[in-house]
Order: C-alpha cells, then structure tokens, then sequence
C-alpha cells in the first residue's frame, strides 16, 4: 500500500479532516473517555477500588465468558443465515425476490425484546400453535429458550439481516465476467462461490461480521428475557445488576464492567482490521450485473424454504404483537367476543405522548440516518483510502457507543451534557437534541461499517481519474464518490433508521416532556403492566415503516441503481 | 434581608408552626423538577391534581423506570447537578440510601398524622404515599389456590413459580432482605424455591405476563399490576399471603439542592394531604394514611397484613443478600 | 501543450528505491515510451508525474510549473494532466457523454459548449451516438475510447497513458495502436506512454525510455535503441539482442568501427564514438547481423535448436560452441531445409560494441 503521507493536503481537505476528527472525538471518544474516568473515581478522588472490586467479583468473569460464548455463537448464526440468505437471493433466478427481502429485513425493526417474548410464547406451554397440534408442553415446564442456545437462536435470527443488508450492497456490483472467468476455467458453481464470490466479498462480510458481533455482544433485550430466568448472566444484564445496586460506587463499577465490554469490542475490532487489510479486494471493472444461476429442479424447495423460514422469523414476533394488541387484557384467548380496538384508539386518539413519540422518533431516526450517511462517507474515505492514522484510532472508539448498553452510553452523555458545553454556552440537557447527539454517537458504527466495505470494494482509478479531471475533494465525494457508495451507504442508512427507530435504552434516561420516543412510551405502558397498549403502539409502528419502505419504491427510479436493497 | 423566597418559606413555616393554616399552605410559584417511577397516566394525574391547588407551580416531569431515574440521578449528581427538586419512586431502600449519602431535605413540619408506622422516615426526609404490597399471584387455571408463602415451596410447584429477580427490582431486593430475615421463611425458603426450579425474572411485568399467559401458574406479583390486569379481563387472581405481604411505599421526598423548596415542600404536602391519598386511590393504589377507604379491588375493612420492614437494616443487608441470591439463581 | 521535466526524481517505499534518481525531459508535443518489464518503477513513475504520490527527492516540471519537488507538491485536481487508466475507470453511474464531459463539469464549462466539445470528442475517438450509453454496456475497446476522449477533452497540458492497450485483444490493439499515433500526429499533445510491450513502444514512440530497478536504463529513440542499446539489459530487452564475448582489437578502417574477434570470427563491428575498449568485450548481435554462411565463408559452427515458420521466413534458433549458452537467432528464406540438431555455419555480418 502507499504510505501515509499527506503532503501539502489542500486547504479544504485539512478543514474536512479536522472537521472529522472533532465530530469522532465529540461524538465517540469524549463520552467514552468521561465514563472511564468515572470508573477510576470514587467519592470525589482517584481510585482503584472500583476495578479492583470488579476483576475480584467472580461473576464478572462468568459474564464475560457468557458474553463471548452468545456473541460467537450468535455471530455465527447470524452470518451463516445472512450470507445464504444474500447469496441466494442475489445471484439465482429465486422469484419474487424484492418481496422476500422487504420481509427478511423487517423483523429488524421490532425490538429484540419483542421478538423474544413471541418466541418464548410460540415455544411456551401456552402457544395457541403447539396447543393446535396438540404438543404444547404442560404448564411449568421449562421453555428450552431459557438458555445459551436459546440466547444464540435469537440473536442469530434478529441480527441475520445486519449480514444481510452488508453483504447484498457488494453482491450487486459483482461484474457477471469474474464468474464467467471461473466459469470458463471448469469451476462448477460452488467452486465460484467458494473461491471467487466470496473471498470478493470478503469486505461485506468482515463489515457484516462486525456488526454482527458488535450488536450481539451490546444486546440487553434478548439477554435480558432469555438470560435472566435461565439463569445465564452477560455482561450487559451484569451492568444492568449493578446499575439496581445503591450508593455512590454504583457508576464506577458499571463504568469498569462497560470498559470490559469496550476491550472485548475493540479487541474484534482490530481482528477484523488485520483480516480487512490482509488483501486487496478491489473490483477493477465495470459490467453488468451477474446472471442468475439458474436453480433448477432445486427452485421451488429452496423458494419454499426461505419463504417459510422468513414467515416464522417475521410471523411469529408479528403474529404475537398484534394477538396481543386486539386483546383488553394480557391472557385473555383472542375470539370473536374478545378481539377489541380499544388499544388502538386509546394509543391513536387518548394518549397524547405516543403520536407525539411517533412523529419524534420518525425524525430522530431520519435525521440520526442522514447525518451519519454524510458523515459516514467522507469518513470512510479517509479511513479506507487516506489511512489517517488518528481517525483509525478514533474509528475504534466510534464503535464502542454502539457496543455499550444504551443505558450506559445514556449516563455517559449526561456525565458530559448535563451543564452546558463551555465556549459554546450549548445546554443540550432535556432538550431532544441530546437524544440526537445519543443516536449519532451509538448508531454511527451502524452506517459506517457498509459504507467502509462499500470503499475497500472500489477501485482507486474512479477517484484519481476525477481529480485528474480537476475535481476537488468535495467534488469527487458529491460527484463520484458518493453515487458509487450509495448502495452501501443506504443498506447503512436504513440499519440506522430501522434501529434507532425502536431504539429504548438510551432515551429511557435522556427523554423529556414532549420529547417522548417511542421506546419511551412502550417502556412506560410495559412498566404499568399495559402490554396491550405497547403492543398496539408496535403493530402501528411497523405498519407505519412498511408503509414508508413501501413508498420508497415510487421514488426509486430517481434513485441511483441499487439503492435500495429490495429493488433491483 | 430576606429574600422573596425565603420570605415566602418563613411565612409558610411560621403557618405552620402556629397552626393556623388549614388544608394548603400559601400558594406557590415557580417550578419544580419531579423524577418519579410512577407509571405515566399515575405521575400525569398526580401532577395535575397537584396544579389544581398551587396552579403557579411548574410541574416538570421525568418517568422512567425506577432503576434508569436512580441511574440517570447518579450521573447527575457525579457531573455535580442534580436536577430534580422531588423524588417519587417505587421503594424506601433507595430513598433510605440517598439519605445516607446526605442528599435528602429534613422536612419536619410535614403533616404526617394518620400515616401508617413505617410508611414515614423518622427524620422525615421521605414519606411513604401508598402502599404497593407484594403477594401471590395465579393463572385460574391453577391447580391450587395458595394462602400462604410457603405454599410455592410444595413439592407440586416445581417449574410453576415466577418471580421478580431482586437483582434487577428494587422491590423485590426489599421482599428479599424482608424474607430471608424472618425466622419463618428465611433463606432455607429460597434454598426450597430454587431446588423447585423457581423462575427470577426481570420485574414484575414479565412476572404479570408469564402468570396471565399461563406459562406459570403462580407468580410473586406486585398487587396493582394483578388486580388492573385482572379487571380487565386477565385470567388472574391475587392473594394476600397470611404470613403478611411485604410493601413498598413508593415515598416522595425533597432534595437537598433543590432549587424550589417552597413548592417542593407544597408538592410534598399535596401527596400526603387527604386529597393526595384518595388520588391514590382512585389510581388504585391501597393509601399510606389510614382512614381512606381502600380502593375499589379491596373490599372495605380488609385488613392487609403487612409484613413490617425495618428499611435501615435493609439497606445494610441488600448487597450481601443480593450476592447470596446471585450465588443460588444465577444471573 | 507543454515540455515535462524530471530532475533526479526519487521515490522510495520503506527500504525498496522504486525510482532511482530518473531525470528525462520531455519535449513539447512528443510522444515518449516509458518501458520495462512490470515492477522497473514505471507506473510509480507516472503517478509521480500525475501527483498521486510525492517525490522523496528531485523536481517534476511541467510546461514552467514546478508540481514536485522538496516540499511542494501540486495536487493532481491542480496539473491539468490527463491519464487513461489500465483499468479504464469510467465512473459506472454516468453515462459515456457524463463521463466525458466530467472535466468541462468540474471547469464549469457553459452547458452548450459542454455538449459541443463532448460530441466533437466523441467524434474524434469513433464514439458517435453512444452518448447515452452506460460504461457497461460498452465493449473493452469502446471503453477504452471512453477514457481517451475523457482525458483529451479537458484540453489537458501532458497525457499519460498507462498500459491503455493492455486489456485488449490483439486486433484490436492493432487498430488503437494506430489510433493513437494518427491522434498524437493531430494533436500534437505530449503523451506519455506506459507500456511493457516493446512493439507498441517502437510503433508509437517518438523516444523510449527504458526503465528496470526503478532507474532509466537508456532514452533513446526507437531506432537508436536497437542500434546502439546503452547495456547488455537494455539490448536483450529491446528488438530480440543477444549477447556474446568479444576480443576487441583495435579501430577498423571506417572510423566507427573496431575489429573484433567473436569465436575466432574476425568482423568489423560499430562501436560508441571514442570508445577505447580494447581486449574482453561484450557485444550486442542483433537477427539481421547473423546468416547463413556461404561455403569456405569463416563461419561459427552452430547446431539448430529450433526453428519457427513465420509466413515468407524461417526464425532459426541455434546454439555454437564458441559463444557459449547464448541462443543465436536468425532469419532464413523460405525454403529452408533446417531441422533441429542439423549443424550449422553462420556467418557475422554486423555487430555492436557495448560500454
């Protein structure tokens, strides 16, 4: 590779690369940064007792070694689902393909929590399903969910589709000659598959692998209803332990035990940069996309496959929300005399919050999005092409709020927002713009990691032959650059509008009067034991998104090709 | 000099101290900053209700779980801020631990006759406003109609039982430190639990959820969450063990940085003030003052027996109980 | 247009020098070959040239602006110098006439003249009509014409042109080598031109500069370079040369030439002016310089090792005992009854004294 240096970089180059710098460490590095101070003080000094207390604890280091075993297991699953999933539905004459990837995608916008209470009602003594078939176990027995496995199904069923998304972006640039090449050369298709598909995808699936992990690792929900009654303690439910604890250590140790979820991030962080910088992937040619290979006889099992498996991973968390929402009460079987819309004109007509929750998560998702896309690819950029040392070391740091529990990064950006920024005299406290700056800071990682593997998969020559052109950076980014990325930037996009969407943790704490989300509001209508309603809230939710991604294909025309990953 | 301020509160206090002042004090201006675990309709309703006598207060609301109001009040007392003048959440044991780190107002001329013994912190730092007691919960299609505790360590209840984790529930670590100390249950009654395959989850909804979906057929249940689910339509019934059923008393309580104290202390009044305890109640909630009739779900005259809680020795023994239980259910 | 000079320009990477103090000065309008097999340092060269990379040490100039030297470095946006990428780089989102018109778009060219100059180019590269087409729909050549006229619409001071032929087929290599020659005649821009393919070098090339380790070997034009290669790399690299020891005796009646001793066959051969080698020598043979021998001719006794028909003539390769491993080549008419391992007496005609 070339070497770093960057010599009389433009005017307005240093400008963008200081601006990168600044927004990383405002938005990444400072929190984490206060939070680990917070770790080494106690009762106004400096001290180690708080670590020392942490690394003694014996449950800390089952937690840890629990963390491991369910964020391996569940990246696992998830990837190997992810990439078939992606494989099959770009490069074989599967049908009706753009429906089937608007379906495998939507289960990423119901909460985890959600998704695993259905499982565990669908495989529990009362599933209405089993009952029907006559296997329901009897009541009291033990739900086999309750348990690591239990925890790697989940994660590896909801973060499938983080793969997913990562990997189609590439999938969809690969020039049908490279398989022809193969091809030619007597490579039958799992051969190409083996030995040129994917080892071109290989910047897809490290950034999907990432993510994968990443969130596995950070996940409460699921941890927390699987985890909790089977007795299998992680460390984000460990934090949450401490965090119910009392007195003035309780943020010290959470801020020890959250430095060990950052070292096991950080540490498959630079895994996965040796892997990303092992070779080069780069894809020097333009070409059509890649014919399907025909299925054959195998067509309709494999249709028929992914259709029922995508059915149950969207239908059963679905089916249990809305059973749920047209009932008055939890328990009650729904029939004819019970089905009720109560919960519905309550959400949509009484409760003033939950529109309100709506329309201000609907904009701090979209906003969060868009911000990061903008960020995201000139920061790619630098962090892909230019190497920059000090953003590859900030680009650690922009994972770790992801990676945290959102209740963590929530007191960490109270720790650092609660009095006004000094110079700029911005007080963002209990105002929604600390919850944006929340969103920003977690999700960055989420738009970023496509949009980095969107750049390794690029050839160089695009950008230089513009700047031999006379464009100017900005130019070559708006230009060039950006509509080249746009696949990868908008699988980014969407990843982070589908999660802040229904995002909880972190607004739980930073919320304020009028600038409810809509986590907040399901997480207050669950804690009075007013399931129905949050179902209610959900169903709508998701009726609402699927409405939006249904509309985007109106508009997709204008759109640069493959923008969209249910279009073609 | 004085300055409007602190006339207003020598004027208050002096009512006060005389006695003359009937019902309300004087009314209040400003704004106050509540962090409260309430559920949402209770905490709008309160503050409303509240609005009505002292309409110049500006009530500024913060809900949330009482495990993220306690947490995001830690980050706001390390960044050396606390933002709220009152406090109203779930369980005495954190009030009792905020006192200890020397943050709660002594408010000692609060009205405080008629309130249940134990319901009121003897240096009046926090009061209890109602009493949210702990009992048994059951599917009706459980087999058996329990009345005591010991009834969920019969060998038949093995796999049936649903609890909230005292790991994750402020509540459910007082029922903990409560129980384990009694000679009749202690920890020999956990040790039963556990060998019965007893299920700690995270709180007492996804307790109400596994109880009314039939999962479980009994539950450690909170008794507003049953009996709500219950009148509308759950398959769930809730009992009053005999043994007597620990509470919370989800207190309210000034702090000392309050900005506000005159209309903190007004706010205070309200709650413990009759109509404070009969909103309680119409919320549902069994009121801290005696001689407000019980809600509606409890049949006039019940006596609940209350399983007498010594907070103080609670809060010494929670982490140490915490630990033991975290050693026998796990995570 | 512009001359282009470079001044003992270095570039090193960690210990490996990819270019060795190379100084070459470009005249205006000329098109210069930069040769050598891949890994001599010539597309580090071209990047230098074009400001993708600094120079360690040394100046580029172009026209009268210095762009590299010890601390300037004028960014490649700011050189108003063309490249024509080996791998094409056509921006897949935009169309052929977007593609082309990008330099006008970034110069803020006025629409309609815009379109003018995308049409003429279009014209000039063969593209008419295939304005709207996307870069993936084109064929390898048609692409390759994309990138051309994208590099000469910007009217630019200095065309690189990496390897452009590379991905072609052969016929068509052909077709664009000529291309570019008829281009480079009517435009009179200063080309440079990467290339390993010695052919397209001597076809295409005003001068060649042989490049190997990162340093230039010889500049020389084509003509110069075949007769008087500069090194015993230079002429193996260049128009088939072999290599042989020589006994040099002393200056023959023409001036030019010395007396020299190949395998105790005595033959004139030319040497560098004032050259004073005497003794050992080594000597550059080219195909033309060997024949056949007429009989009692003083001849190297040979024995063939192969022979290739090639249309009209015979490449004859053979081996002599007095000149060691070297394989001699040599062209024979048709017919020609040679097989391999038949002996053979060939005859030296001309030769070239190196150093």
């Amino acid at each position: 590779m070339r070497a770093v240096s960057l010599p009389e970089t433009r005017h307005g180059e240093r400008t963008l690369l200081v601006t990168l710098v600044l927004v990383i460490a405002a938005l990444s590095a400072l929190p984490v940064l206060r939070l680990l101070i917070e770790g080494f003080s106690l009762a106004g000094g400096l001290s180690l007792a708080p670590l020392r207390r942490a690394l003694d604890d014996p449950a800390t280091w089952v937690a840890t070694r629990n963390s491991f075993e369910t964020a391996i297991g569940g990246t696992v699953l998830a990837v190997i689902l992810g990439t078939v999933v992606a494989l099959t539905v770009s490069l074989t004459d599967f049908r009706a393909r753009h429906a089937f990837v608007f379906c495998f995608v939507l289960p990423l916008m119901i909460a985890p929590q959600v998704t695993a209470l259905a499982w565990l009602q669908v495989t529990g003594p009362a599933s209405p399903l089993l009952q029907m078939l006559g296997l329901a176990p009897p009541m009291g027995s033990k739900n086999p969910l309750y348990s690591r496995e239990g925890i790697i199904l989940l994660l590896g069923i909801q973060y499938a589709p983080l793969v997913f998304l990562t990997l189609r972006a590439g999938l969809r640039q690969l020039p049908r000659e490279m398989i022809e090449a193969a091809q030619a050369a007597g490579a039958g298709r799992w051969v190409v598959l083996r030995t040129v598909i994917l080892p071109l995808m290989t910047p897809g699936l490290i950034a999907g692998t990432a993510l994968a992990f990443v969130s596995s690792i950070g996940n409460f929900g699921i941890a927390a209803l699987l985890g909790i009654p089977g007795k299998y303690v992680v460390l984000p439910t460990l934090i949450y332990q401490r965090l119910a604890g009392l007195g003035p250590s309780v943020l010290s140790e959470v801020a020890v035990l959250s430095m060990i979820v950052g070292i096991i991030a950080a540490g498959g962080i630079l895994v996965q940069d040796v892997l990303a910088r092992r070779s080069d992937y780069r894809i020097a040619t333009t070409s059509i996309a890649a014919r399907p290979f025909p299925l054959g006889r195998w067509r309709r099992p494999v249709e028929t496959f992914a259709w029922t498996f995508t059915a149950l991973v969207l239908a059963i968390p679905l089916l249990g929300l809305v059973i749920m929402s047209l009932v008055p009460a939890y328990g009650v079987a729904l029939n004819w005399g019970t089905a009720t819309f109560a919960n519905y004109a309550y959400v949509l007509v009484e409760h003033a919050a939950a529109k309100r929750a709506l329309f201000n998560s609907m904009w701090l998702a979209g906003t969060a999005a868009a911000l990061i896309v903008v960020v995201s690819i000139p920061l790619a950029y630098f962090l892909v092409w230019r190497r920059s040392r000090l953003l590859r070391v900030l680009g650690l740091a922009a994972e770790l709020p992801y990676v945290l529990p959102g209740v963590v990064l929530a007191i960490a950006l109270i720790l650092l927002l609660l009095k006004p920024i000094p110079l700029l005299g911005l007080a963002l406290y209990n105002t929604v713009w600390i919850i944006l700056v929340a969103y920003l800071a977690r999700f960055l990682v989420l738009g970023l990691k496509p949009i980095i593997s969107g750049y390794q998969q690029l050839d160089r020559g695009l950008e230089e032959a513009a700047q031999v052109a006379g464009a100017r950076l900005f130019q070559r980014l708006r230009q060039i650059l950006a509509p080249i990325v746009a696949p990868a930037a908008a699988a980014g996009a969407l990843l982070v509008f589908l999660t802040a969407f229904n995002e909880l943790t972190v607004s739980a704490l930073l919320w304020s009067s009028g600038a409810e989300t809509l986590g907040v509001v399901v997480f207050s209508f669950e804690q009075a034991g007013e399931s129905n309603y949050a179902a209610a809230l959900a169903v709508l939710t998701v009726a609402l998104t699927v409405g939006l991604m249904g509309a985007t294909a109106g508009f997709a025309r204008r759109l640069p090709e493959g923008v969209l990953p249910w279009r073609d | 000099m004085f300055s409007r301020l602190q006339r207003v509160m020598l004027l208050g206090g002096l009512i006060l101290a005389t006695g003359l002042g009937p019902g309300p004090t004087a009314a209040q201006t400003g704004k106050i900053v509540l962090y409260t675990s309430q559920p949402d309709r209770d905490a709008a309703q309160t503050v409303a209700e509240f609005r009505k006598v002292h309409p110049g207060v500006d009530v500024e609301i913060f809900r949330s779980g009482t495990t993220e109001v306690m947490s995001k009040l830690a980050a706001e007392i390390a960044a050396g801020q606390p933002k709220p003048d009152v406090l109203l959440i779930a369980d005495a044991v954190s009030m009792e631990a905020l006192k200890r780190d020397g943050r709660l107002l002594a408010y000692a001329e609060a009205k405080i006759d008629g309130f249940r013994a134990g319901s009121i912190d003897k240096d009046r730092t926090y009061f209890g406003s109602k009493l949210i007691t702990t009992g048994i919960a059951y599917n009706t299609a459980a087999k058996l109609k329990p009345e005591s505790w010991l009834d969920l360590v019969r060998p038949e209840m093995k796999g049936q039982v649903s609890m909230p984790s005292p790991l994750y529930s402020g509540a459910a670590a007082i029922m903990l430190s409560a129980m384990a100390a009694r000679p009749d249950v202690g920890w020999g009654y956990f040790d039963k639990l556990r060998a019965l395959d007893a299920q700690a989850v995270r709180g007492n909804g996804a307790v109400l959820k596994s109880v009314a979906s039939g999962e479980k057929s009994y539950g450690v249940l909170v008794d507003f969450m049953a009996l709500t689910a219950k009148a509308k339509g759950s398959p769930i019934e809730f009992v009053f063990p005999k043994e007597g059923a620990p509470a919370v008393t989800e207190p309210v309580a000034i702090l000392k940085t309050s900005g506000n104290p005159a209309a903190a202390k007004a706010f205070v009044d309200f709650i413990l003030s009759d109509d404070g305890q009969k909103l309680a109640v119409s919320q549902g909630y069994v009121p801290a003052k005696t001689g407000i009739p019980n809600p509606s779900w409890l049949p006039a005259g019940t006596q609940i027996n209350l399983m007498p809680l010594d907070i103080a020795a609670i809060l010494a023994a929670t982490e140490g109980d915490k630990r033991r239980f975290a050693g026998m259910f796990g995570g | 247009m512009a001359r282009l000079t470079l001044e003992s320009v270095s570039r090193r990477f960690g210990a490996f020098t990819a270019l060795d103090r190379v100084s070459i000065d470009v005249a205006d309008g000329e098109l210069l070959a930069v040769l050598g097999p891949s890994g001599c340092g010539k597309t580090t060269l071209l990047r230098a040239v074009a400001g993708f990379d600094p120079v360690d040490e040394g100046a580029i100039t172009i026209g009268e602006r210095r762009v590299s030297a010890a601390g300037i470095h004028v960014p490649p946006e700011e050189r108003r110098v063309g490249i024509v990428f080996q791998s094409y780089a056509l921006w897949p989102h935009m169309s052929v006439a977007e593609n082309v018109g990008y330099p006008l778009r970034v110069a803020k060219t006025p629409v309609p003249e815009r379109q003018r100059r995308v049409d003429e180019t279009l014209a000039l590269v063969g593209l008419t009509g295939f304005n709207t087409r996307k870069p993936a729909e084109l064929s390898g050549g048609q692409r390759q014409r994309v990138a051309l006229a994208r590099c000469l619409v910007m009217t630019p001071s200095l065309v690189l042109l990496d390897e452009p032929l590379a991905n072609l087929d052969v016929h068509l290599r052909h077709a664009m080598e000529a291309e570019l020659a008829s281009l480079h005649r009517r435009t009179a821009m200063t080309m440079i031109y990467i290339t390993h393919d010695q052919a397209e070098a001597m076809a295409l090339a005003d001068r060649i500069a042989v490049m190997d380790n990162g340093a230039v070997l010889q500049l020389a034009s084509p003509s110069m370079l075949y007769r008087e290669p500069a090194s015993e790399t230079v002429a193996r690299f260049i128009g088939e040369g072999m290599v042989v020891d020589a006994d040099i005796a002393g200056r023959a009646a023409d001036a030019t030439r010395r007396h020299a001793t190949i395998g105790s066959i005595p033959v004139a051969i030319r040497a560098p002016a004032g050259s004073r080698v005497e003794g050992g020598a080594r000597v550059c043979l080219r195909p033309r310089d060997l024949a056949i021998a007429a009989p009692g001719e003083p001849a190297l006794e040979a024995h063939v090792v192969r022979t290739l028909y090639r249309g009209g003539a015979f490449r004859i390769e053979a081996r002599a005992g007095a000149t060691g491993d070297e394989i001699l080549r040599l062209d024979a008419p048709e017919p020609c009854g040679l097989k391999p391992g038949d002996a053979v007496r060939l005859a030296l005609k001309d030769g070239w004294l190196l150093g």
